[in-house]
């Protein structure tokens, strides 16, 4: 009579696609996290020496860094909705595996950093006076690859931390260590992009980005359901 | 009825006949800590005299070189200890026997020791050697990496009150760590052959003197059975801990 | 003629490194002993 559970795969795509839906109707997340992203870029630009360094320098690490931050915040946050409205409970009895779960709660969040990412690059080359040049190309590629290694591990903090103690301080010192490689390279990469370097230079960062992306997505997944009692 | 040996025994709360035995087992493992870690104590004493005493000052480091026979072993000890805490919290997630997190956790706090310890002989090392407190070299870089480990794991447990769900979410933390430190490494290794420093002097050299390296493996040794000493020590106190705090909730 | 150069003198780091890896390793070696003690007195 009722209609069979759906599969691992459209469940996923369920969840992401309801936490994105909610999130485009009420937008806060989003605004805040892209406020935010923006004051750090322009406290960035105060807080050096202007004579000593010159935008340019700057301007990945300000970039990245501020990626960083928004992107912690918006992973504190990932699962504090349902936590809030005792939503969690009613997910977990679902008959939905869990890897589904992660996977939708992963999409979601992925797309979420991203879309903050996306808004925050055209602020950065205005504040910066950054000349893309066409690096925009190289760029996306080693944003997408570092993003989706770091919200892997977010995404299993965030349901980690969501009951726990002081959680909106264990969130950052737990995932910040494993945010290192993908900034890092994205950092790098996109440095050597705006200075006019080929992107095939920067072939090593973007292989241990890969490599560290299928090793977290998978490791992330395959433990996320060890986080549920069962 | 459950054998007193097997796992479900310790991990079986209410007080039986066979209680006495997992409080045994714990007492045990206290004693041989307490003896594993005198001797490692004496172990390290041991390299101490055979390091200043009986190895020869190097000729452009001076005796300041001589903090290698001390910050290697520890170092070598801070990441076996994480390594045990990676093996151990796979191997509760998948056995789900108590006493690995209890290991784990003894790993873990033993660890952050030695890591500390690294952390502050490394810069009174590289002083005089690099003639800078810091640098940002591999080795050093994945030692503070994994002292934010440590200090997130052990943090996260103060944070957690039910044992079960404790054991489990440190369990999550210790394999997905011990998975980081190898990327820390690479990433640290790139950035150098990017941006590389002069390093003025390798401390350890191309080849080091055969004494040299005698003196570096008997400190590794004694450094090496003081960790198994303070771990096994620790792990019979968490046990015995633990044992006690179950008997409380089973008789409220 | 050859001169031979004195190394360094720096064995004061190498002293406060010693010093410090001796009181770190025997302090808390102390201190889980004695933890320990508590923990076995507390069952009687």
């Amino acid at each position: 009579m009722s209609s069979p559970p759906p599969g691992a795969l459209t469940a996923a795509f369920i969840i992401a696609g309801k936490d994105l839906r909610s999130e485009l109707r009420r937008r806060t997340a989003l605004v805040s996290a892209v406020v935010f992203a923006a004051l750090i870029l322009v406290i960035f630009n105060f807080a050096r020496d202007p004579t000593s360094l010159r935008a340019e320098q700057l301007a990945p690490s300000a970039f990245w860094i501020t990626c960083a931050f928004a992107a912690v915040m918006a992973l504190s946050r990932a699962f504090a909705v349902e936590l809030e409205h005792g939503a969690l409970d009613g997910l977990l009895l679902a008959p939905v595996p869990r890897e589904a779960l992660f996977l939708g709660k992963f999409l979601g969040n992925l797309v979420f950093v991203l879309v903050v990412e996306g808004i925050t690059l055209p602020l950065f080359v205005l504040f910066f006076n950054v000349s893309l040049r066409g690096a925009l190309p190289g760029i996306m590629l080693v944003a997408v690859l570092a993003t989706v290694g770091f919200v892997a591990v977010g995404t299993v903090f965030s349901a980690l931390t969501a009951r726990v103690r002081f959680n909106e301080l264990m969130l950052p010192v737990l995932l910040l260590p494993f945010m290192l490689p993908p900034l890092a390279g994205a950092a790098q990469v996109t440095a050597a992009l705006l200075n006019g370097r080929p992107i095939l230079e920067s072939a090593g960062w973007l292989r241990l980005l890969l490599v560290y992306d299928i090793t977290f997505v998978t490791l992330s997944l395959l433990i996320f359901p060890a986080l549920f009692d069962e | 009825m459950t054998s007193p040996l097997s796992p479900s025994a310790s991990s079986s709360f209410p007080p039986s006949l066979t209680s006495s035995d997992p409080r045994a087992a714990a007492r045990r493992a206290l004693r041989t800590g307490r003896v594993l870690t005198s001797i490692g104590l004496l172990g390290v004493f041991a390299a101490y005299v055979r390091a200043i005493a009986f190895t020869a000052v190097e000729g452009t480091q001076g005796p300041a070189q001589k903090i290698m026979y001390v910050h290697v072993p520890s170092a070598w000890c801070a990441f076996l200890a994480f390594g045990i805490v990676g093996i151990c919290s796979g191997l509760y997630l998948w056995l789900g026997d108590r006493r690995l997190d209890t290991f784990s956790e003894a790993s873990a706090e033993v660890g952050v020791v030695l890591t500390a310890l690294v952390l502050m002989t490394g810069p009174i090392w590289g002083k005089p050697i690099w003639g800078t407190w810091w640098q940002w070299e591999p080795r050093l870089t994945s030692t503070l990496f994994l002292f934010f480990l440590f200090v997130g794991y052990l943090t996260l447990r103060r944070a957690m009150f039910d044992p079960a769900e404790r054991a489990r979410y440190s369990a999550v933390v210790g394999i997905l760590g011990a998975m980081l430190v190898p990327f820390i490494h690479l990433s640290v290794y790139m950035f150098r052959t990017i941006h590389p420093r002069p390093v003025v002097l390798n401390p350890e050299g191309p080849t080091m003197p055969g004494s040299f390296v005698a003196t570096l493996l008997f400190s590794l040794a004694a450094f090496t059975l003081l960790y198994l000493g303070l771990v096994t020590t620790r792990y019979g106190l968490g046990r015995l801990r633990e044992l006690r705090e179950a008997r409380h909730v089973s008789a409220a | 003629m050859f001169l031979l150069r004195e190394p360094p003198d720096n064995g004061s780091y190498m002293l406060a490194a010693y010093t410090i890896v001796a009181v770190v390793l025997v302090a808390y070696s102390l201190t889980l002993m004695v933890r320990a003690r508590n923990e076995e007195q507390r069952e009687q």
